[in-house]
């Protein structure tokens, strides 16, 4: 039975990419005009790419969802291969010392962004395929996890730890709800921590970070100078903020002003009363997607819907912990509001997936 | 299989609903750490960042220039150095504050004491000594004390000293407009805010400019006159002849293209030099011009015979009696300087007959004479692009007592400001047309893209074009042979005007004081097609205080000076150009029939 088209998503969704569009503005300026000469520069790009995500929404709106179960594996490879490629430096030119754009021309895309999604439907559809198979160890349980791990591990290469913690969690919650037993998922926690130990404890700057979140203010004006600097911008935003452009944080003192840590510019300049009214958005956001997820009858939807929303909160989370000081440095997009196109995107087809099940998934 | 199957859908819910309650929890908990940040921790964390920004200082960009209408710089900026201190690194604030104050003049006390007020506050930055003489930077570096540093700043510069002064205003120490064209074309002139970053070097002593990083070094807009500065230049060295010759105390000139509002000239004086404003009583920093409203006597004349005229109550050749000198109206016994009989109207105003006039004006009626003399823009702004201009006085005809009507007809009884009474006069040179004056013609950006442009503005039509010919005409004889204004013409040209003498009010009481006089004349030349429209006004001079015989030949110095500098073709007296623009726009001169 149709349903009436629900406005909550898109309507949450664009006025946090509206908002995104002015902090953007306001934290980029600067920056913007000092290195490009045009103090619009990444304003522009992104004023774009959200047009491009508008259109993707816009399609997988009115694409039957289920459509995607059929595409998983050509979907699946196509982003393994980005995945490759980007490793490549005829592709993937290092930029900070990491591989994680792949350029196409004029334009960079980050696929670590996309093959989000990737897993996500991949993983919906196994699980939904499977039923209760999924409680067999070696038929079940083993398949996914090998493919998700070569996924995780081809980023972690990049590095992207961000996309890798983010994946991981997203598949983590969908194989937990799609009736994965805990014994299985338990087993594979305890087999990856010396895997997770290495990575972070062997990789100088890693430790680094991980020592830094332990205490921040041992060396604020080295290790612990970003943390402590966007402590300073949230801090000194109090209740209402400086207001609009007033912030002064974004121009020496935060890195990355308008990616990472645009949060900590919103609450400098918007103060409690703006972080607070973001953060419901996405509550709001998060529980529409699992409200969704748990209306829609057919099973692959409902696995949709849940990894969708997953990947979204989940990267919000994060990105608000470390922003706040709650977990180590790593850098993540905030979803709608960060600068960066891949991610404005994927998260825009995401949007519209999750519209689309909201729409005809009540099952037939 | 149907109920395993919704077996596992309800298992499925349930797992979704705790994930839903854990979400709800782990936003609640990030609220909670905001919260601690924002509100608990606030204070703390600002007064850090705050400390951390001083280390950043704020200079403005670089002004606009302010130029004439030939593009002659009136304005302009110079890289000057300053001082500056770092309190917390200075070891020994005593000895630094000695040498300082030998190499640079600048007082040991001050120097001293800023220092120590900074270091008591922990700052980590103070100015010593902002723009410094650049010729004492060598002998500053050469000091060589830890904590002191230069930065180049840019001061504002007046080349031409206290030529325009009153108009242009100046800037304060920030490169902020304080008054003038300086205050009101602020957001166009000033340049956009400029930060500069001082770090602490790897011991946390010293601090160093870094070089210019982050730094927005766009300048202001530059500004046009409709000034030019070789007719600004003659007007007031003109004023100042004047006010010499009749030790008066302060006067002005305004000079303006009657087809379009541009004003080409505006002498004030008392005056001052911008680039040494603290020298200076407030008082002279005021552009009286449209500051200041005084009763303009009998230029008012002009507007009073211009509304009789458009009504149709008088004609320039009806013969009017002027009561030989002395007559009781309205209450009030009115003299003349001269006693007349029967004058035809167009020699009532060639001679300026106080009684001429009144009784023209007891024609006009309160109710018309009020709505004139609004028409012409007097009790209003004439909305110049300059700050604090007055609305002059003009009562409404509710509160006039039974002499108003004759007094005002003579012009007593209200007051204008420089500026309102050119401007009114000018809608009688341009054949009607009240046009809104204006001195900023162009404002362009750094690439010479315009920004805006001026154009004429009208603001209203007043009279006819008829009735401002017939204007002209009397006011043509007001500089012939046996009118007030003879010492006001100039050989090759017919000259329009009037005089006024107006009598001051006395002060601490209701009447007029018989000392002190207001001296103006008001004219239009070429008369037939006015090209300028001058207005010299001398308050308070000494002795003669007659407007033809004070007023007038300053008027004659200046116009002749300046038909000269403009090449404007001398008349042939006996064919004077007919040019008829009834119906055309004012300015154009192209409708010759």
């Amino acid at each position: 039975m149709p349903k009436r088209t629900d406005k909550t998503i898109l309507v949450t969704m664009l006025i946090l990419i509206a908002f995104g569009f002015i902090m953007i503005y306001s934290a980029s300026a600067v920056i913007s005009y000092k290195k490009y000469g045009d103090s619009f520069f990444f304003l522009k790009k992104q004023l774009i790419w959200g047009l491009l995500g508008m259109i993707a929404f816009m399609a997988a709106h009115s694409l039957d969802y289920r459509t995607w179960q059929r595409y998983v594996i050509p979907v699946f490879a196509l982003s393994c291969l980005m995945l490759i490629l980007v490793l490549t430096p005829l592709f993937g030119p290092a930029v900070n010392g990491s591989r994680r754009w792949l350029r196409l021309g004029i334009i960079s895309f980050q696929p670590s962004e996309i093959t989000k999604l990737a897993v996500i439907i991949y993983l919906a559809g196994y699980l939904a395929r499977k039923g209760d198979g999924i409680r067999d160890f070696f038929h079940g349980f083993v398949p996914p996890m090998i493919l998700i791990g070569i996924i995780m591990g081809l980023i972690i290469i990049e590095p992207d730890l961000g996309s890798v913690v983010t994946i991981g969690l997203v598949a983590g919650t969908l194989l937990l709800i799609g009736g994965a037993r805990l014994s299985h998922m338990s087993l594979v926690v305890l087999l990856s921590a010396p895997i997770v130990y290495r990575f972070v404890m062997q990789v100088g700057y890693r430790r680094q970070r991980w020592e830094t979140f332990l205490n921040p203010w041992m060396d604020p004006a080295g290790s612990g100078f970003q943390i402590v600097q966007s402590f300073m911008a949230f801090g000194s935003g109090g209740l209402l903020g400086s207001g609009l452009g007033e912030g002064r944080q974004k121009l020496f003192f935060l890195p990355y002003p308008h990616t990472d840590f645009i949060f900590a510019i919103i609450g400098e300049e918007m103060g409690l009363l703006g972080v607070f009214s973001i953060i419901l958005l996405y509550l709001l956001l998060a529980l529409k997607g699992c409200t969704i997820a748990i209306k829609t009858e057919d099973l692959f939807g409902s696995y949709l819907a849940f990894g969708i929303t997953m990947m979204i909160t989940i990267q919000v989370l994060i990105n608000i912990c470390v922003a706040t000081g709650l977990l180590p440095t790593k850098g993540l997009a905030l979803p709608f509001l960060s600068y960066g196109g891949s991610s404005l995107l994927t998260n825009m087809l995401g949007m519209g997936m999750l519209s689309s099940i909201a729409k005809d998934g009540r099952g037939r | 299989m149907l109920s395993r199957r919704k077996d596992k859908k309800r298992r499925l819910k349930i797992k979704i609903y705790l994930i839903m309650f854990l979400l709800i929890i782990g936003f609640t908990g990030v609220f909670m750490r905001l919260f601690n940040l924002h509100v608990v921790k606030n204070q703390a964390l600002a007064s850090r960042a705050e400390k951390q920004h001083q280390k950043t200082i704020i200079l403005e960009g670089e002004r606009g220039t302010i130029l004439d209408r030939n593009g002659k710089i009136l304005a302009a900026n110079l890289d000057v150095p300053s001082m500056y201190a770092s309190p917390v690194s200075v070891k020994d604030q005593a000895a630094a504050s000695k040498k300082i104050s030998l190499a640079t003049g600048t007082e040991y006390n001050i120097l001293k004491n800023k220092m120590k007020s900074g270091k008591k506050s922990g700052k980590n930055f103070v100015w010593l000594k902002r723009r410094i003489d650049p010729a004492k930077v060598e002998e500053v570096k050469g000091l060589g004390i830890e904590g002191i540093g230069l930065i180049m700043e840019s001061q504002r510069f007046y080349p031409k000293g206290n030529l325009l002064s009153n108009v242009l205003g100046f800037a304060g120490l920030d490169n902020n407009g304080l008054e003038g064209l300086e205050l009101r074309y602020d957001k166009y002139l000033r340049g956009d805010k400029r930060w500069q970053v001082l770090e602490k070097d790897a011991l946390g002593k010293t601090i160093f400019p870094k070089d210019r990083k982050y730094t927005t070094p766009q300048r202001g807009k530059d500004i046009a006159l409709t000034i030019d500065e070789v007719i600004q230049y003659i007007s007031e060295r003109e004023l100042d002849l004047a006010l010499e010759r009749t030790s008066a105390k302060s006067g002005s000139i305004i000079v303006m293209d009657p087809r379009n509002g541009e004003i080409l000239a505006m002498a004030v004086r008392p005056t001052f030099d911008p680039n040494h404003t603290d020298s200076y009583q407030p008082s002279d920093l005021r552009n009286r011009a449209i500051t200041d409203p005084y009763e303009p006597g009998s230029t008012l004349k002009t507007l009073v015979a211009s509304a009789a005229i458009e009504e149709g109550l008088v004609t320039p050749d009806e013969l009017i009696y002027c009561e030989n000198g002395s007559f009781n109206i309205g209450g009030r016994v009115l003299h003349d300087h001269e006693k007349h009989g029967l004058l035809p109207f167009k020699d009532v105003i060639k001679v300026s007959s106080n009684i001429g006039t009144a009784k023209v004006g007891m024609r006009l009626g309160e109710e018309r004479l009020y709505k004139y003399i609004r028409a012409f823009g007097l009790g209003e702004k004439t909305d110049i692009d300059l700050s604090g201009e007055s609305i002059g006085i003009v009562r409404e005809p509710g509160s006039w007592t039974v002499k108003s009507l004759p007094s005002i007809s003579i012009g007593q009884e209200v007051a204008a400001t420089p500026i309102q009474l050119i401007t009114a006069v000018a809608a009688i040179a341009n054949g009607g047309w009240l046009m809104r004056p204006h001195l900023v013609d162009e404002i362009r950006d750094q690439e010479g893209n315009i920004v805006f442009k001026s154009a004429p503005e009208v603001i209203r039509r007043v009279v006819s074009f008829d009735t401002a010919r017939e204007m002209i005409k009397i006011l043509t004889r007001v500089t012939e042979r046996g009118g007030t204004g003879e010492k006001a013409v100039i050989s090759g040209y017919s000259v329009a005007g009037k005089t006024g003498t107006a009598q001051k009010k006395a002060a601490g009481s209701r009447g007029y004081s018989a000392e002190y006089f207001v001296s103006s004349f008001i004219g239009f030349v070429p008369s037939q097609d006015p090209r300028l429209i001058i207005l010299v006004v001398i308050d308070e001079p000494e002795g003669v205080s007659w407007g033809g015989s004070i007023a007038a030949p300053v008027f004659k110095n200046v116009a002749e000076e300046i038909l000269n500098y403009l090449a404007i073709p001398q008349e042939n007296r006996e064919g004077i150009l007919m040019v008829s623009r009834e119906n055309g726009q004012p300015g154009s001169i192209n409708e010759i029939r």
